[in-house]
C-alpha cells in the first residue's frame, strides 16, 4: 500500500499492474537517456564560446532533431498501446460487481447473487481497531475471489466519482447515468486500498475502497454469511 | 519498480531512475559506462579530436544503455511468459491427472 513521501508505483497485485509496472520502468530509462543528452548538450553549450557559432541553415541537425524525437515517441507509443488493448479485454468474468459511487461513500452490488449489495463507508478515527490505516478503513469490504476475472460496473449516483485501487491497476470514472466497465485479475491474496479519485466534494477524501481478494472457497463462505444477514 | 515497505529506498540516478530496484537498470549503466568510455576513447586514439570524442563517448553511454537495457528487459519478459505458461500447466495438470484429458498420457501413448 502506499506510504509516505512515496514517489513510485505500489507492489502490482494484478497481470495488468505488472504490465503498467514494467512500462514504467521502460519509459523511464527513456526518460533518464534524454536528460542525460540534454544535460550533456547543456554542459557542451556553456563550456565554450565556439560551438556552431556561425550555423545559419544545416539539413542534418534538422533531420536529427526531427527524427529521434519521431523514434523516440514509438518507442513509448507501442508498448502504451499493447497495455490499453489489454486493459480493454474483459473475457467471461467469473464474478461481475456494480460499484456505484454516492456522496460520500461506495456500495457494490453482486449482481450473480440475489440481494447481495452493501455500502461501504469509511471507519472514523476514532473508531479505528489497532493496526487499522486512516482515512482508509471501510465498514464493509468488496470481497472477490483471487485469480478469477472479475468484471466491474462503475456508476454514480449524484456526481462524477472514481473508482480507483493503484495495485490492480484500476482507474475507472463513474459518471451519473452511465455504466463504465473494466475488469481486474487479483493475482495474491491481500487487502488492496484506493480511494476515490474524481473531485465529487466536501468528503471526497473520506471515502475509500477497500478490495479484499481471498481464496474462492472463502469467498463462498463470504457470500453465503451477507445473504444470510441481508 | 516499486518502492513499498521493507525494501531500500534505492539510488536514484538523475533524480528519477531507481538503479536499486528497477531490474536490469544497473547493469544498463554499468553496460553504458563502458561503451562510453571505451567508444570515446577509441575514437580519440584514432582521431586526437578532443571535443568529437566526448561527442561519440556521450553517443556510446545512449547506444550501449538503451541496448543492454532492451536486451535484458526482453530476457526477463521471456522468462516471465515462459514461468506463466508452467504456472498455468501445473494447475492444468492438477486438474486433468488421471483424466482422459490429461497432456502427458496423450504423449505416451499410453491411451
Amino acid at each position: 500500500m502506499a506510504h509516505p513521501a512515496q514517489l513510485g508505483f505500489q507492489d502490482a497485485a494484478s497481470p495488468v499492474m505488472e504490465e503498467l509496472l514494467c512500462f514504467h520502468d521502460h519509459a523511464l530509462m527513456i526518460v533518464f537517456l534524454i536528460s542525460t543528452l540534454v544535460l550533456y548538450i547543456i554542459i557542451a553549450m556553456v563550456s565554450t564560446k565556439l560551438t556552431n557559432k556561425f550555423i545559419l541553415d544545416s539539413q542534418e541537425i534538422e533531420i536529427v532533431w526531427t527524427v529521434l524525437p519521431a523514434i523516440i515517441l514509438i518507442l513509448i507509443a507501442l508498448p502504451s498501446l499493447r497495455i490499453l488493448y489489454l486493459m480493454d479485454e474483459i473475457n467471461d468474468p467469473h464474478v461481475t460487481i456494480k460499484a456505484v459511487g454516492h456522496q460520500w461513500y461506495w456500495s457494490y452490488e453482486y449482481t450473480d447473487y440475489e440481494n447481495l449489495e452493501f455500502d461501504s463507508y469509511m471507519v472514523p478515527t476514532q473508531d479505528l481497531t489497532p493496526g487499522g490505516f486512516r482515512l482508509l478503513e471501510t465498514d464493509h469490504r468488496m470481497v472477490v475471489p483471487k485469480e478469477s476475472p472479475i468484471r466491474i460496473l462503475v456508476s454514480a449516483e449524484d456526481v462524477l466519482h472514481s473508482w480507483a485501487v493503484p495495485s490492480l491497476g484500476i482507474k475507472m470514472d463513474a459518471v451519473p447515468g452511465r455504466l463504465n466497465q473494466t475488469a481486474f485479475i487479483v493475482s495474491r491474496p491481500g487487502v488492496f486500498y484506493g480511494q476515490c479519485s474524481e473531485i465529487c466534494g466536501a468528503n471526497h477524501s473520506f471515502m475509500p475502497i477497500v478490495v479484499e481478494a481471498v481464496p474462492l472457497e472463502f469467498f463462498e463462505n463470504w457470500s453465503s454469511a451477507m445473504l444470510e444477514d441481508a | 519498480m516499486t518502492e513499498e515497505d521493507g525494501k531500500t529506498q534505492g539510488m536514484k540516478v538523475l533524480g528519477i531512475l531507481d538503479i536499486h530496484n528497477t531490474p536490469c537498470a544497473r547493469e544498463a549503466i554499468l553496460h553504458g559506462a563502458a561503451g562510453s568510455v571505451a567508444a570515446g576513447l577509441l575514437h580519440f586514439l584514432a582521431t586526437s579530436r578532443v571535443k568529437r570524442s566526448f561527442d561519440v563517448g556521450v553517443a556510446g553511454f545512449m547506444i550501449t544503455t538503451l541496448g543492454s537495457w532492451f536486451y535484458c528487459r526482453y530476457n526477463n519478459a521471456k522468462l516471465r511468459f515462459q514461468q506463466r505458461i508452467i504456472q498455468e500447466g501445473l494447475k492444468n495438470k492438477v486438474f486433468y491427472e488421471g483424466t482422459d484429458l490429461d497432456p502427458t498420457l496423450k504423449k505416451t501413448g499410453d491411451k
